[in-house]
């Protein structure tokens, strides 16, 4: 939570902390292109005079966005499916569950890099994150989906639905104002799980080089750091590590609201 | 007939599963008249709740009503829309569940659940729903209904929950209340605290109440008419005191030998065997398998419900010929 709460203030305030705008290369004129971490350069400088720390702290802000957007996409798409599917039965739940299950066996990671450089050049030119957003999202609401069918179809069955059913409610309330909120603390906890999924994955789009080179990733620091590793270390490590503190900070954090919410856990 | 104000007639509510059709309700016939409490007792699976939630088609899929007549008020139940049906449950008809942890939505307020159901149907304000639900906690015997309108459903124990679910049910002052086995989570205690203050609920407010159970001590100490329900049929149905005294159905006989008396020392009969497979049911009476008197005529043909003596009715071919105990 604190790692997590840490890693939110830098991105909503990195404009301000960041000593260096994002991408600036003015270490190439200040000399100071590829030196080891110091006072001015805390996380060192990259050989092409961008100063790492900086676009650690730019980073962080790029890849929380693309965390927290494709998640949200993805719970957006995934309880109103997954709602769908759990609500109807017969032909409509089947087909929705077979195109879901279509979504879940695709190798999402090899069609985003697809569609990322497809659409990247052909299309969404400059829209850079925004685009491995939609991506993301468009591919992974699958699991949500089954995770929210599911819970609907044990909450559908609890005898208050039937109380409340017996008591006059019409079929839109019991669904939007009984089953729906029961459902929602799991998909809690596993959106949290799903944010550092999906900046792991956006390190690795960026990290391989699919990602927008203009734009401060994490992922793309890393790739760029990769071709010095053996003389200048500091430009992947320091991003790298902040991959892992924060990957880790979101499992944390889902572990705990994963506990919180469990009734047989709350005192 | 008049002067009734739930008549069910020749009910059945079939279960289409994937295993074959489920038979739970297979012709059952229950009157209620105003004001009056009439149980409905039978082993688990006899079809006694299915039977209630036909009455307010509130019936699980894969269930649907088949045939019968359901006839609320004079009116015809099963002819009238969802709409209008919603707007019957809850306002003239309500049910108080088995499972009172489980018959309130664990996310909202004991107030946010009194008074939700007062501004759909009463059309009340927040606040004079409110206020409502105030009165309603302290009419179930609820200390502080001030500060317990405030509790969420884990806060509360059994029995209050269960007032709760009665207050719930009560809120909008139906003319009819089923309670499907409205004790049976609870412990002896409260349990007699709950049946005392269902009775006086049902006096004070004059309305008429269907008591689903197995307990024939319920039966005894709360009901005025008694069906009894076996394989989701009728098997017999009179005015309590000649269901104990006078019992003329074997299966009855059966339910009354298994209950525990203080003042006989016995050991207590059961019925061998099981209920049967509802999907195919025994040929002629259902309960014959079970039954000691059971004789060939039994299962050539299912016996009809006869009318024993007044207002005592019997579904058993050899009614006349065996001599029943009773209690």
């Amino acid at each position: 939570m604190v790692i997590v709460g840490f890693f939110v203030f830098v991105a909503l305030t990195a404009p301000w902390i960041a000593p260096f705008p994002a991408r600036s290369y003015a270490g190439l004129y200040s000399g100071a292109a590829g030196s080891p971490p110091s006072w001015e350069h805390p996380f060192g400088v990259e050989p092409s005079g961008i100063d790492v720390f900086s676009e650690v702290i730019h980073g962080t802000r790029n890849d929380l966005y693309v965390g927290l957007g494709a998640t949200l996409l993805t719970v957006l798409i995934g309880v109103a499916v997954g709602a769908l599917a759990g609500y109807f039965r017969g032909l409509i739940a089947d087909t929705i569950l077979g195109i879901t299950q279509v979504f879940l066996v695709i190798p999402a990671l090899l069609l985003i890099l697809l569609f990322a450089r497809i659409f990247a050049v052909l299309v969404f030119a400059g829209l850079g994150l925004t685009l491995i957003v939609l991506i993301l999202g468009f591919f992974g609401w699958s699991g949500v989906t089954l995770l929210v069918r599911g819970e609907i179809l044990r909450v559908k069955e609890l005898e208050f639905v039937q109380a409340e059913r017996a008591l006059g409610a019409g079929t839109l309330r019991i669904m939007f104002r009984h089953i729906v909120p029961n459902v929602l603390s799991p998909v809690i906890v596993v959106s949290t799980l799903n944010i550092a999924g999906y900046i792991l994955t956006e390190v690795v789009i960026s990290f391989l080089g699919f990602g927008d080179p203009n734009t401060s990733t994490w992922g793309l620091l890393i790739n760029e750091g990769f071709t010095y590793i053996r003389t200048q270390w500091w430009v992947s490590f320091f991003p790298g590590l902040a991959v892992v503190f924060c990957v880790l900070g979101f499992n944390l954090m889902g572990d705990g609201l994963s506990d919180a919410l469990n009734p047989r856990l709350r005192e | 007939m008049p002067g009734t104000l739930l008549e069910i007639r020749d009910l059945k509510t079939y279960f289409f599963t994937e295993a074959g059709v489920v038979k739970a309700v297979d012709g059952a016939n229950v009157d209620v008249k105003p004001k009056e409490t009439v149980g409905l007792v039978g082993e688990s699976g006899s079809g006694k709740t299915v039977t209630a939630l036909s009455a307010l088609r509130i019936i699980p899929r894969p269930g649907k009503i088949v045939t019968g007549s359901v006839t609320f008020d004079g009116e015809d139940v099963l002819a009238k829309s969802e709409e209008q049906m919603r707007q019957l449950r809850g306002a003239k008809m309500a049910m108080v569940f088995q499972d009172p942890s489980s018959s309130l939505n664990p996310l909202y307020t004991v107030e946010k659940q009194l008074s939700d159901i007062l501004m759909l149907h009463r059309k009340l304000s927040k606040k004079e729903a409110s206020q409502r639900a105030e009165y309603l906690l302290d009419l179930v015997g609820i200390q502080a209904p001030k500060t317990r309108l405030k509790a969420y459903p884990h806060e509360l124990s059994g029995g209050m929950k269960q007032r709760i679910a009665i207050a719930r049910a009560l809120s909008c002052e139906p003319s009819l209340l089923f309670a499907d086995e409205p004790t049976t989570n609870l412990d002896v205690t409260v349990q007699a605290q709950v049946l005392e203050l269902m009775k006086k609920l049902q006096h004070d407010l004059g309305m008429s109440m269907v008591m689903i159970t197995h307990d024939m001590g319920i039966i005894a100490d709360m009901t005025e008419r008694v069906t009894i329900m076996y394989a989701g049929r009728v098997m017999e149905a009179a005015d309590t005191k000649t269901i104990f005294h006078d019992p003329k159905h074997p299966y009855t006989e059966a339910l009354l030998a298994a209950v525990p008396r203080v003042d006989q020392r016995k050991i207590l009969e059961v019925i061998p065997g099981n209920i049967p497979n509802l999907i195919e049911p025994p040929p002629g009476c259902v309960f014959h398998p079970r039954c000691k008197y059971a004789k060939q005529a039994c299962i050539d043909a299912v016996p009809p419900l006869e009318e024993v003596g007044k207002g005592h009715w019997a579904a058993c071919v050899r009614w006349k010929e065996i001599r029943l105990r009773g209690v």
